[in-house]
């Protein structure tokens, strides 16, 4: 009897351990930064064509997305549903700052992320004294209100039909358009590299373990001296800053702008990254983020079926391993390393 | 006179579909407490069978009510498939609503496989037209502005005069003492969702007859159902009933004096401040309980 639990108790343990922000040495967590994104950044020299190079930079920009959105979603516990109105925001922001104000494009990219932040902070103050279901029904509200107002104002916003020809980012004389792509997944990967450095360090600082705590316990942390309304409106602000960014190359390297970013298609498949992924990791959204981008290209031949594909394995994960793709990869991990501790 | 019997109509009209909508979802919310985002797809998912059956030769007085009979069980199926198996996760609220999504896109992209994209139209419940008060109006919208508050009436009556409506607001109140007098919880929540499925698939069939049906027609209901839950409070059946009228009110006069391109933003900034000020929604007692 003893010594059954004397087996098993330590694995046990083990997987009981809360995964809190800050528990891998920085040090650890450094290398395997730097090894993964060196491995990124090497990956057009393994696919040569132009078309995988497009398909990575879709991958990096959705990364961007729904790993910003883990900080508010994961971290805050703030059901944030406007977070794709951000996106949206650094899209329209971008085109009519190139568009109409003609500034320049880099300039216009830097200042859609400030915009998209200023946006978050507008609409954290509604939801400031909200809980759970009211925060969805606010964000997503807002989300619509957004869309609402771009379509009403067509004159300026090119309503339903979108915007085109919209000035794309340059680098030198270098030409964007016939290197392959290249300058642009080296862009992409950039910003995906700044955007992840800065969710890292935020999350791994004082302030990421205030916004755990208050979304553990908000009371105890509340008496220990944690603003409710500062945190959560730093959350959100934090979590736009690289959303908005990244609504800016997207519409920089599409060179066109629609109101599709702001549907319900996109809201679910980016969402999905996030949960699929497993909350409050932001790895894990950038691994479902490539995992999913990829698959839906391997699928390109099920047409119509896709989507439904899609579905089906999101719910089935979903039910199988509530605590997403990296609660599966451990849950693996650990029957496997069960089965090497056994013997000895 | 003719701009208040227009405005006076359109919001019966309005309000009436999204009291039906809004009711479905408060019932959910209330007795499982979570959110269903594919209730708009049960709404066009209703119109479609109906099309369907009534193209297979049935007559509409048949072909409606076995419509809506099918709807749910497709509410209780999907409520079994993606929402039970959840309960008592601490997350549920939030995987609940990714579920729910891709259950919807996953109906929605099948309704587009199996019917296509070709827009249809089910035969209205009344044909014909009438001129009231100087304002043009179809049968079919008069007949379910009648049918309408008869059947919330009956939902109403249920909820508060027969026992298993009396069970489901018990569980609705405190479902830990629900368990403790032996009523079957899993059941009554199947229930709730096959309640709110068969309203939402009623509400498509009475759209599906005045306007023409694509697969995604249920999104836009969705999103209007969301906001009268929101601004009648989505704790009880009765604030969203009245929340809906309102809004169908407020639309229709918004849309006769400002126009149609800023309505939606006026109903958000109305929205966004109710729920600064009374974020428990303005017909809504703090506590949790149907009716």
């Amino acid at each position: 009897m003893t010594d059954t639990t004397s087996l098993i108790a330590p694995g046990h343990a083990e997987a009981a351990t809360p995964i809190a922000p800050g528990r891998t040495p920085w040090k650890q967590e450094a290398i395997g930064f730097v090894l993964g994104f060196a491995l990124l950044a090497l990956l057009p020299l393994i696919f040569g064509d132009t078309y995988a190079r497009h398909i990575l930079i879709m991958a990096f920009i959705y990364a961007i997305v729904a790993s910003n959105w883990d900080l508010s979603l994961g971290y805050g516990g703030v059901f944030n549903f406007g977070h794709l109105a951000l996106f949206g925001i650094g899209v329209y922001a971008y085109s009519l700052l190139t568009k109409l104000a003609e500034f320049d494009p880099w300039i216009a990219l830097f200042a859609s992320g400030v915009i998209a932040t200023l946006a978050a902070i507008l609409v954290t103050i509604p939801i400031l004294r909200l809980k759970g279901i009211y925060i969805i029904l606010v964000t997503f509200g807002f989300a619509q209100l957004v869309m609402q107002v771009i379509i009403s104002q067509s004159a300026i916003t090119g309503g339903t039909q979108g915007l085109v020809r919209i000035p794309g980012l340059y680098i030198f004389d270098h030409n964007m358009v016939r290197d392959g792509k290249f300058a642009y997944f080296y862009i992409a990967l950039a910003l995906l590299v700044a955007s992840t450095l800065f969710l890292r360090v935020f999350v791994r600082s004082r302030a990421g373990a205030s916004i755990v705590a208050l979304r553990d316990n908000e009371e105890y942390a509340v008496s220990r001296g944690v603003s409710i309304v500062r945190q959560r409106m730093l959350t959100l602000a934090a979590s736009a800053f690289f959303t908005g960014i990244a609504g800016a190359f997207y519409a920089a390297y599409q060179r066109n702008a629609s109101i599709d970013v702001f549907g319900m298609s996109l809201a679910t498949i980016i969402l999905s990254m996030v949960l699929l992924g497993g909350t409050s990791t932001i790895y894990g959204a950038i691994v479902a983020s490539f995992v999913l981008t990829i698959f839906a290209e391997w699928m390109a031949d099920f047409g119509a079926w896709r989507p439904m594909i899609t579905a089906v394995l999101i719910i089935g994960v979903m039910l199988a391993y509530p605590s997403g793709l990296v609660g599966m990869i451990k849950a693996s991990w650990g029957a496997v390393a069960g089965r090497l501790k056994r013997p000895g | 006179m003719s701009a208040l019997a227009e405005i006076l109509f359109g919001g019966l009209f309005q309000g009436s579909l999204y009291a039906m909508m809004a009711v479905g979802l408060a019932l959910v919310w209330t007795t499982i407490g979570v959110f269903n985002f594919s209730h708009g797809v049960f709404m066009m998912l209703g119109a479609y069978i109906a099309w369907q059956l009534v193209e297979l030769g049935l007559p509409a007085a048949v072909a409606f009510p076995i419509a809506v009979v099918v709807m749910a069980g497709v509410g209780w199926i999907l409520q079994a498939s993606v929402v039970r198996p959840l309960i008592g996760r601490p997350n549920i609220v939030l995987v609940v609503v990714i579920t729910t999504l891709a259950a919807g896109s996953l109906i929605e992209n099948g309704a587009l496989t199996i019917w296509g994209p070709r827009s249809k139209q089910i035969p209205a419940l009344i044909a014909g037209n009438a001129t009231i008060g100087g304002v043009g109006v179809s049968l079919h919208q008069i007949a379910i502005i009648v049918i309408t508050p008869l059947i919330l009436a009956a939902l109403w009556m249920f909820l508060n005069r027969t026992r298993l409506g009396l069970a489901l607001r018990a569980v609705a109140q405190n479902e830990d003492a629900s368990h403790l007098v032996g009523l079957n919880v899993t059941a009554l929540y199947g229930l709730a969702f096959a309640i709110a499925a068969s309203l939402a698939g009623l509400a498509g069939i009475f759209m599906g007859g005045y306007r023409f049906m694509s697969p995604v027609m249920g999104s836009d209901p969705l999103l209007k159902a969301l906001i009268v839950v929101v601004f009648g409070g989505i704790s009880s059946i009765s604030g969203p009933i009245f929340a809906a009228y309102l809004i169908g009110f407020f639309e229709a006069a918004c849309s006769y004096y400002f126009g149609l391109y800023w309505t939606p933003a006026l109903l958000f900034g109305v929205l966004i401040l109710t729920l600064m000020v009374r974020p428990e929604g303005i017909f809504a007692s703090r506590s949790r309980g149907l009716a």
